[in-house]
């Protein structure tokens, strides 16, 4: 059953990035990005991540995307420009320089005999163990703000500065600036 | 579940190179800006599978953080793209290039 | 002065006047003239200078050219009898042709071009006579190369010199691709140029002869003394001024050939000398054969000299390179009379050369006609006449060593008597068939008097006896030789009979054959298929024609396309256009493109993950 539900999200997911990045219209593009991520929102709950999943739909999908489509709409994007078109041409140089780096990758990864095993996931509910010297894995969200606040305090706060940062840095950017001033 | 951890890698990777395709291929600066969203997001999902088949948080936690310091990044690159807007009046890439060549 | 000063004197004299009329007289030919004659009589009065302060001796001297490392190259000179011999030669009928092109080149437009190249020939000529080693040796025979070219394609203006002058050049430089491979081998194989040096090595140690060494060098006389299969250019190189083909095609750059030979006779095996003794044989009958076939007066002359060339090798490949020596010579003075003489009637028949336009000349020319008369008994060995002599003692050398070279040869003295006669009958008696024959005249004093000088010496130059001490000595050491041999004297009255049977049923049968001034040429007329199979030559010049036009240029254009497509593009424009590739791929750096930064982001990244995952570097 779960298997099922992978197949068809990561479907989801991937079909909706192909038509974000193909389709010549920005506010399409942006609404085919919010499915890619809520897609991807599905698998982190499939991968047991449900606190990201909520974060992923709440931050990204919610706040980032939107403020996409306010800026595309602000700035009245065209229509016409960027049309099919117009990458035609472009499309096979460049699906074929991504596919030759990913061939490269592939080629390196076979000969330099790093292969990753196929595991399977195993259920989370029994005992964990400290494993690698990392905090152990649970599902629940005590778990993750024990290790945020403990852990990786320091990441936190600069997170936090980080934010303030940018805050203003948009501020700064944005403000108009009259062309007959000074 | 039977899907082991090297099929969340294939769709990370694809979800990348489709990422990398969008860069590379289109003119327009703020779907550019959203295929490079979409390669943070491949990563992030790669990072929950390790994290998952690993057995610890980290990879959790660093999802958190790259999902934090991705909107602070996205709100400072659309305002950036709002000037250059209205300095070029225009968002295409090859029409922001102020270098001859 | 020193006798290496005198003969530095000698050689540098020509060159000096090449190098004045070249720079200050092109355009006063008179002027010219007079300096390239005085320049003439310098080096005869230098080499006779030479030659008293020899007392007969060898003068060697030398300075050094090059030199890399171990290896140096030097100029120097080595005059022993046979450079003394044929120096006295090359300088004396060199003056007398320089004195006849005075009146023959009077009212030619080039003169003072004309003369320079005289000079220039007369300086690489000496050069090569009087050389030390083999690479002095190729240096100057390069140059005489380049005079002869320049002065067969002396009348610009028309297409059969230029061609002609090609000709000879390409022609001769064939052989001297085998000259040069031989002088490398000869370094490599004795560590030295040096004609001496080598000399000793193989009489100390006869198994250093290499056949190898001796054919190599060979090729070089080949192309130079027109013997089979480079004899192509000797004909068409009458395109040039009469006194150039005396001087040049028939007195001294083709005997240049035969004299190097002798030179390096200590390295021939008897293999080669065999080789050579039938090499020549065959051109003496084949051109011999070739002569009926022709009416130009020049060209019948132009096959006498490859017959007599073969001759002169024959002599040489029977092992006697002082008769061939002998033959030189005396070849040298009648050759060269009968061309001044030639020249004379063309100049007096207004440059009309067809023999079957001329006739009567004896009337109109006398003393051109007696001396004429004189050079034709030479060359058909005439007893008492110089020819007589040197051809004697060829056929009974040919005689003693094998029955069919001897038979060859006969035929050839046969052959040497009938077109003769077929000349002197048609052009000198009979009616004159063309206007410009009824008009002829007696030629100045200028050309006339060379022509008595050189008849004197084609009667008297055979009188070995009767040459200077210091010249001859090798000629008189392989007469001996010749006299003293098993056999020598009932071969020798064969040959007495033989020989004058030639001449006589030469003569007097191609006087019956042809008749005195008949109309037309009585064997084209006659059997027009016999005439015209020898006048084809056997069709050499057709064959090689077809050889380069058909072969070689396809040759030619492939390597060109190899060249161009290879070398050019690939590795000159490829390589520059790998840079500029290179370039603008760097380029797209710089521009502001957002997507080259993309690819080049890319490139990075499969480096680092190349040297990441330890597979490069």
């Amino acid at each position: 059953m779960l298997d099922i539900l992978f197949y068809v999200f990561s479907a989801i997911t991937l079909i909706a990035a192909v038509l974000m990045v193909l389709t010549p219209n920005a506010v399409n593009g942006a609404m085919c990005m919010i499915v890619a991520f809520i897609g991807t929102a599905a698998l982190f709950v499939l991968l047991e991540a449900y606190f990201l999943a909520v974060i992923q739909v709440v931050v990204y999908a919610g706040a980032v995307m939107v403020l996409f489509l306010f800026i595309i709409m602000l700035l009245d994007v065209d229509k016409g420009e960027g049309g099919a078109t117009e990458y035609k041409d472009k499309l096979t140089i460049g699906a074929s320089a991504i596919g030759f780096l990913l061939l490269v990758m592939l080629v390196f990864s076979a000969f330099s005999g790093a292969h990753l095993p196929e595991p399977g996931l195993t259920a989370v509910t029994e005992n964990p163990e400290v494993f690698n010297g990392g905090v152990p894995f649970t599902t629940s969200s005590k778990s993750f703000g024990y290790s945020l606040f403990t852990k990786y305090m320091l990441p936190f706060q600069v997170a936090g500065f980080l934010l303030l940062a940018a805050m203003i840095g948009v501020i700064v950017v944005s403000k108009k600036h009259d062309i007959a001033e000074d | 579940m039977t899907v082991g951890l090297n099929a969340f890698l294939i769709v990370a990777g694809l979800l990348f190179a489709v990422g990398l395709l969008g860069v590379t291929l289109r003119q327009n600066t703020l779907v550019i800006y959203m295929s490079l969203e979409l390669m943070l997001n491949a990563v992030n999902l790669a990072f929950v599978a390790f994290s998952r088949y690993n057995g610890t948080m980290d990879g959790n936690l660093f999802v958190f953080f790259i999902i934090t310091v991705a909107a602070a990044e996205v709100a400072l690159g659309l305002a950036i793209i709002v000037a250059l807007f209205r300095r070029r009046q225009s968002v295409m890439v090859d029409k922001l290039n102020a270098l001859s060549h | 002065m020193t006798a290496a000063q005198i003969l530095l004197a000698a050689l540098l004299t020509p060159l000096l006047s090449a190098v004045l009329i070249a720079c200050f007289l092109r355009r006063r030919g008179t002027l010219a003239s007079y300096l390239s004659v005085a320049a003439a009589a310098g080096i005869c009065a230098f080499s006779y200078l030479a030659i008293q302060a020899t007392n007969g001796s060898t003068i060697r001297a030398a300075i050094e050219w090059l030199s890399f490392g171990n290896f140096t190259v030097s100029m120097g000179f080595l005059f022993d009898g046979v450079s003394a011999t044929m120096l006295t030669m090359v300088a004396f009928v060199g003056l007398l042709i320089h004195v006849f092109s005075l009146g023959y080149m009077a009212d030619d437009k080039a003169k003072g071009r004309f003369f320079g190249g005289l000079s220039i020939f007369m300086f690489s000529m000496l050069g090569i006579i009087l050389a030390d080693n083999l690479i002095m040796i190729f240096v100057f025979w390069e140059l005489v190369g380049f005079s002869s070219y320049m002065l067969i394609g002396h009348y610009l203006d028309t297409d059969e010199a230029a061609a002609a002058s090609k000709k000879a050049f390409i022609v001769n430089r064939i052989g001297d691709l085998g000259f040069l491979i031989g002088i490398v081998y000869a370094y490599w194989h004795f560590g030295t140029t040096n004609l001496e040096a080598m000399g000793a090595a193989v009489n100390a140690d006869s198994s250093l002869i290499s056949w190898a060494i001796a054919a190599l060098l060979m090729c070089g006389f080949i192309g130079k003394s027109a013997q089979f299969p480079l004899h192509v250019w000797l004909p068409d190189a009458m395109a040039g001024p009469t006194p150039v083909s005396a001087l040049i095609h028939a007195a001294t750059m083709v005997a240049a050939g035969v004299y190097f030979l002798i030179r390096i006779a200590f390295l021939f095996p008897e293999s080669v000398l065999g080789g050579i003794a039938i090499l020549g044989t065959s051109v003496a009958v084949y051109a011999g054969f070739c002569a009926y076939g022709q009416n130009d007066i020049k060209k019948i002359l132009a096959y006498s000299t490859l017959s007599q060339l073969g001759y002169m090798s024959a002599a040489f490949g029977l092992g006697y390179p002082g008769i061939a020596l002998f033959h030189l010579i005396t070849h040298a003075f009648f050759k060269a009379l009968l061309f001044l003489g030639a020249g004379s009637i063309i100049h007096g028949c207004h440059h009309e050369q067809d023999i079957l336009k001329m006739g009567g000349i004896l009337k109109k020319m006398p003393i051109t006609s007696i001396t004429f008369f004189i050079g034709v008994l030479a060359l058909c060995g005439v007893y008492g006449f110089a020819g007589f002599y040197s051809k004697d003692a060829i056929l009974v050398a040919g005689g003693l060593d094998s029955t069919a070279i001897f038979a060859l040869l006969t035929l050839g003295a046969f052959l040497t008597a009938g077109y003769m006669g077929r000349l002197v009958w048609i052009v000198f008696f009979g009616e004159p068939k063309s206007d410009a024959a009824a008009h002829a005249h007696e030629s100045g004093f200028s050309m006339v008097l060379p022509l008595i000088i050189l008849a004197v010496l084609s009667v008297v130059g055979g009188w070995i006896g009767v040459w200077p001490e210091a010249t001859g000595e090798i000629i008189r050491d392989n007469l001996e030789h010749l006299h003293h041999a098993e056999g020598h004297d009932e071969m020798h009255s064969k040959v007495m009979i033989l020989g004058s049977a030639a001449w006589i049923v030469g003569l007097l049968g191609s006087l019956f054959f042809y008749g005195v001034g008949k109309n037309g040429d009585a064997l084209q007329n006659r059997s027009k298929p016999v005439y015209e199979f020898l006048k084809a030559r056997l069709w050499f010049d057709e064959i090689y024609g077809f050889y380069v036009a058909k072969i070689q240029q396809r040759v030619a254009v492939l390597l060109s396309f190899l060249d161009v497509f290879l070398i050019k593009g690939l590795f000159v424009r490829g390589s520059a256009g790998l840079v500029g590739l290179v370039g603008a791929c760097s380029r797209s750096l710089h521009v502001g493109n957002i997507h080259g930064y993309v690819y080049w982001f890319l490139a990075g990244i499969i480096l680092l993950w190349a040297l990441a995952s330890g597979v490069a570097l």
